[in-house]
């Protein structure tokens, strides 16, 4: 098995402590971890989910935008950070594997190395907006 | 591959009498190859009496720097090899952002804080960023990747004549990380370690000490014997002493981490505190001999 990039091991050690939820994938935008936080919006560990690749961990959740529908998996900020190499924010719904919708706040940004990009962190917040009613900016 | 122990104390020089049987020298290794090639592990304040050792004739040495903090490259200006024309030094480190190796080294030997520049250094001096793959010295392949610790920082490996040594002398994989459960792909430092024939590893704090440096970029014994059950080291010699730990307490301490290594299933003689001078000379490696606990 092929050791991890250090930048890697930190984020998911950093991620581990936090009660933030928060995800992590690598360079080819395989979904490597995701936290304890993440997993309760979820529904489900990642200890049980593993890892899955991004159009599966697309499908899984299904993030939608404010209108209903699917957010292509292009247009998701995890992957406009690893392709871009740039961070990205989008208001998204989540779903969870009970059926709960989570609305919530995505920021992404990419983890940059001198051997380049090694993936992408993105942190999920509560959506004020969409909780208050109103609507995107 | 031979392998000799110039400085094992971490942080700063620890003379006295109190520290002479550990020894209060800095972090350096010397390590001879199956050809005959020197290699200098760190060039703390150890690295003077290793260069004091090498016969004064041409030569090539390599140092391969595993980061730039003081008590890691202290020595380099009291090197004597480094004062003989016909002597080439190859200094081997990690890359940053920021600067060069060579700047960055620099910023040490250069006024105020030393009385000669990098520039007139006799000795024929080059630095090199240590490359992402493997890469030959002499007849030893060598394997360079970045560990756990505060700054831009390497472990190395060092595969010579069936044997390996593994150097990674301030590491904290335990930073955040619980190494009992953690896949083996997501520990630092677990590839330069896996099934090493020997392991120099850093062991500065006991465990009750960890708590008050968590995040210092050093382990507790109890992580470092975590580490070397993981990676399947076949001996393990906890390094970079605390300059607090007298040798009375290293010796207690050595005995209470063969004492957990028993607990572990392992095997008592295979755990050992680093003690200037020691010398190890590492033969053809057991393919079945890993992971004994």
């Amino acid at each position: 098995m092929t050791q991890r990039p250090l930048e890697l091991i930190l984020a998911r050690n950093l991620m581990s402590a936090l009660s933030t939820p928060a995800f992590l994938v690598d360079e080819g935008g395989l979904l490597v971890f995701y936290n304890e936080a993440a997993g309760m919006l979820l529904g489900k560990r990642f200890e049980e989910l593993g890892s899955v690749g991004p159009q599966e961990w697309g499908s899984l959740f299904g993030p939608f935008d404010e209108s209903g529908e699917p957010i292509p998996y292009d247009d998701l900020p995890l992957v406009r950070a690893v392709r871009a190499g740039r961070p990205a924010h989008a208001e998204l719904t989540l779903r969870s594997t009970d059926g709960t919708e989570h609305d919530v706040e995505v920021s992404a940004f990419p983890i940059q190395t001198a051997h380049g990009s090694q993936g992408a962190i993105a942190v999920f917040w509560p959506s004020l907006a969409r909780s208050n009613g109103a609507g995107a900016a | 591959m031979k392998v000799k122990l110039w400085g094992t104390r971490g942080s700063i020089p620890a003379p006295g009498p109190e520290t002479i049987r550990y020894g209060g020298n800095t972090s350096c290794v010397g390590v001879t190859l199956a050809d005959g090639s020197m290699l200098a592990l760190d060039a703390g304040t150890g690295i003077r009496c290793l260069g004091l050792a090498q016969p004064d004739e041409p030569a090539r040495l390599h140092i391969l720097l595993t980061h730039l903090h003081l008590d890691h490259i202290q020595g380099l200006v009291f090197f004597a090899p480094a004062f003989r024309p016909q002597t080439e030094i190859v200094i081997w480190g990690p890359a940053s952002p920021e600067a060069s190796l060579r700047d960055r080294i620099a910023r040490y030997i250069s006024a105020p804080l030393s009385p000669v520049e990098v520039r007139e250094l006799p000795c024929d001096v080059s630095f090199r960023h240590c490359p992402e793959s493997e890469w030959e010295i002499g007849s030893a392949r060598i394997r360079a990747a970045s560990v756990s610790h505060r700054g831009p920082t390497l472990g190395y490996r060092i595969d010579d004549g069936g044997s390996s040594l593994a150097y990674i002398p301030d590491h904290e994989p335990a930073l955040g990380a619980d190494l009992d459960r953690l896949e083996e792909d997501w520990i630092s430092g677990f590839e330069l370690a896996r099934d090493a024939s020997l392991l120099l590893h850093d062991g500065q704090y006991t465990d009750a000490e960890y708590p008050n440096h968590i995040g210092w970029g050093h382990s507790a014994t109890s992580h470092a014997l975590a580490f070397a059950r993981r990676t399947g080291a076949e001996r393990t010699v906890l390094f970079h002493h605390d300059p607090l730990h007298s040798d009375d307490q290293l010796d207690a301490l050595g005995a209470e981490a063969r004492q957990r290594w028993v607990e572990l299933g392992g095997d008592p003689a295979a755990i050992e505190l680093a003690a200037e001078r020691t010398e190890y000379e590492l033969p053809a490696r057991a393919a079945s001999a890993a992971a004994t606990v």
